[in-house]
């Protein structure tokens, strides 16, 4: 199985990757087996299968209810934070189970990390202190010039650099809600993830800051593979190389209806539910 | 344009439709009423404590003078001086030394059932500690006084041997170092009114660090964050404000503590440095022990006293409420 990892290049995060990360680097595939997920006693998950591909970009979509974001939470752990909330099926990153294996709880969501629906940095901290928290969060160590260059990559990266680039010593509430959000992709990108989950990144968004965080993603796409919420078929057939249509039946977990390139989701689906729902007939 | 067509013209328009509204605040009115008053009962029985106290307070004032804060002796009764000089301080050392210790305990302990604790045990810790906050002081006080003193003074002796070089730690050589010093000392003192804080500075704490965003939790959380970090970057930040003005109520109940210090302390009318030694004080002790034996003159006198430690309290307890309001509305995490 471990044959499954890719040897992609480092991601050029400035010249400290080699100190800051394990030696596992570069985009990462994401397989889901048979999960399902329960609240309690409320399953509302079911049968998911879905091979994310390293360096690709996943767009999950389906009506609100139907277990994207829940799916999307089980693939960094952040399902079972959730008081009462278990899981079944199993999921591996390069081949190793991430809930049965070897690697810790936080080594997890280091390496697959998350941006939110809604902008959350750190408020008692600064633009640039946002961007390293994730190495004081988990204990990493990097010297000062490390520091520095790390904290102008991810910037650049995100999309961000320009606008903040003089504002570093700002409090981290004090930029706009887009200028927020791709500070948390920022944020996300120093700890060298080697997957990055968003559950509806844009969704609190103009449509200018939308623009740009999708040119991010495509950006950032070739390193880090990308699994994307997101309720905006536009965006999803903009962003993403792959599909995965849920639906969630009246009283039944969600399942996945459909998967496949987003290119035959949009224009040529096989399921009828698929097409309805892509050309906006119902959710 | 709208607001001269109204003014002009509709005036006659306008009058039937006030009606309903009027009746609607009459209601509004008698509840507003109803809540200013009760509300302002507040403000009126703390003017009436306050004035009362500087009425009954102000013949021992005018006989004492400036004195009433220099003079650490106490002997109103016999005409002779008095004045706060040692028994404030002792008041303060001893709420010092209790929220020294209650106030690290209370920080973890509240971390603990906000962060770490399963949740059957974190219900079961939040009503125990509730309910210590209930046990009458009188209690803590006779516990202190048989069960704790006789132990504690081990520990006092510890201290006094081995840090004896701080001045706090630093006991009178002419009595040696024997366990006979250490009882009835403001350290015994401060130890048992922490015991009494604790609740006070743990309810406070944890209920503002239960109220820490969970969106940025969870985005301490997806960063690989483990609990440590997330307790430090995310509920520590935002708790600050809880964290302060827990201390404070703290400090406020143990500036008040009379009946389980008047049992632990003997009274002392000289301040000294060391916490650790025989003999301390504090306000309410003095008038809960002086009042029964007192003339007119002397029972002024312990209304003034009174005063002083009423508007002490008044003054930790109003920055304690500010701060932890500050902290509630979340923008003590900003900046």
């Amino acid at each position: 199985m471990t044959d499954l990892r890719i040897t992609t290049p480092v991601p050029t995060v400035g010249s400290n990757v080699q100190t800051i990360d394990d030696g596992l680097h570069g985009a990462a595939g994401l397989t889901a087996s048979n999960v399902a997920c329960w609240f309690g006693t409320k399953k509302v998950l079911e049968g998911v299968s879905l091979d994310m591909a390293p360096g690709q970009v996943t767009a999950l979509i389906g009506p609100s209810g139907c277990g994207k974001s829940t799916f999307l939470r089980t693939l960094n752990r952040m399902h079972e934070l959730v008081p009462g909330a278990t899981l079944g099926g199993e999921i591996l990153i390069n081949g190793v189970d991430i809930y049965r294996g070897a690697i810790p709880v936080t080594d997890v969501r280091r390496r697959i990390g998350m941006v939110f629906q809604k902008p959350n940095p750190f408020p008692a901290m600064t633009v640039a202190e946002n961007v390293v928290s994730g190495l004081k969060l988990s204990g990493l160590k990097v010297t000062k010039s490390e520091r520095e260059d790390l904290i102008e990559s991810c910037l650049t990266k995100a999309g961000l650099w320009n606008e903040v680039k003089n504002r570093l010593g700002d409090p981290g509430r004090a930029l706009s809600g887009g200028q927020q959000q791709r500070l948390c992709i920022a944020r996300s990108l120093a700890v060298s993830p080697q997957v990055l989950l968003m559950d509806e990144p844009c969704s609190a968004l103009d449509p200018t800051s939308t623009r740009r965080i999708e040119q991010t993603i495509s950006e950032i796409s070739e390193s880090v593979t990308i699994v994307i919420v997101t309720h905006n078929m536009q965006q999803a057939q903009r962003v993403s190389d792959r599909c995965a249509f849920f639906l969630a039946a009246e009283n039944e977990p969600g399942r996945i209806i459909e998967e496949g390139p987003t290119k035959d989701i949009f224009t040529n689906p096989r399921d009828s539910r698929t097409e309805d729902y892509v050309n906006g007939r119902f959710g | 344009m709208t607001s001269t067509t109204r003014e002009n013209a509709v005036n006659h328009v306008d009058e039937p439709r006030v009606t309903p509204v009027v009746r609607r605040s009459k209601v509004d009115r008698a509840y507003r009423a109803i809540a200013t008053m009760s509300g302002s009962i507040v403000f009126v029985v703390m003017a009436l404590i306050g004035g009362f106290l500087l009425y009954r307070g102000i013949d021992a004032l005018r006989i004492s003078g400036w004195g009433f804060i220099t003079e650490s002796q106490w002997a109103p009764d016999m005409g002779g001086a008095f004045g706060i000089a040692a028994v404030l301080p002792y008041t303060v050392s001893i709420a010092l030394v209790a929220l020294f210790l209650a106030v690290p305990i209370s920080v973890a302990t509240a971390l603990f059932i906000t962060e770490y604790a399963p949740r059957r045990l974190r219900r079961f810790l939040t009503a125990t500690i509730d309910l210590l906050a209930a046990v009458p002081s009188l209690i803590y006080g006779l516990w202190g006084l048989f069960y704790l003193q006789p132990r504690l003074i081990t520990l006092s002796k510890w201290l006094a041997d081995n840090l004896g070089f701080i001045p706090f730690f630093k006991v009178n050589e002419d009595f040696g170092t024997s366990l006979g010093v250490f009882p009835s000392s403001t350290f015994v003192a401060g130890v048992i009114v922490s015991l009494m804080v604790i609740p006070i500075c743990t309810s406070v704490m944890r209920e503002v660090f239960g109220q820490a965003p969970p969106g940025e939790r969870e985005g301490a959380m997806a960063l690989g964050g483990t609990r440590w970090g997330v307790v430090r970057d995310v509920v520590l930040p935002f708790g600050r404000g809880g964290i302060i003005g827990g201390s404070m109520l703290g400090l406020g109940r143990a500036l008040g503590e009379t009946i389980a210090v008047t049992l632990i302390i003997s009274p002392s009318f000289d301040a000294k440095w060391s916490i650790l030694e025989q003999g301390s004080n504090s306000i309410a002790a003095l008038i809960a022990l002086k009042f029964s034996e007192s003339t007119e003159t002397g029972i002024s006198a312990l209304m003034a006293a009174g005063l002083a430690l009423f508007v002490i309290t008044l003054l930790v307890n109003t920055a304690a409420s500010s701060v932890v309001n500050r902290s509630r509305s979340g923008s003590a995490t900003e900046i």
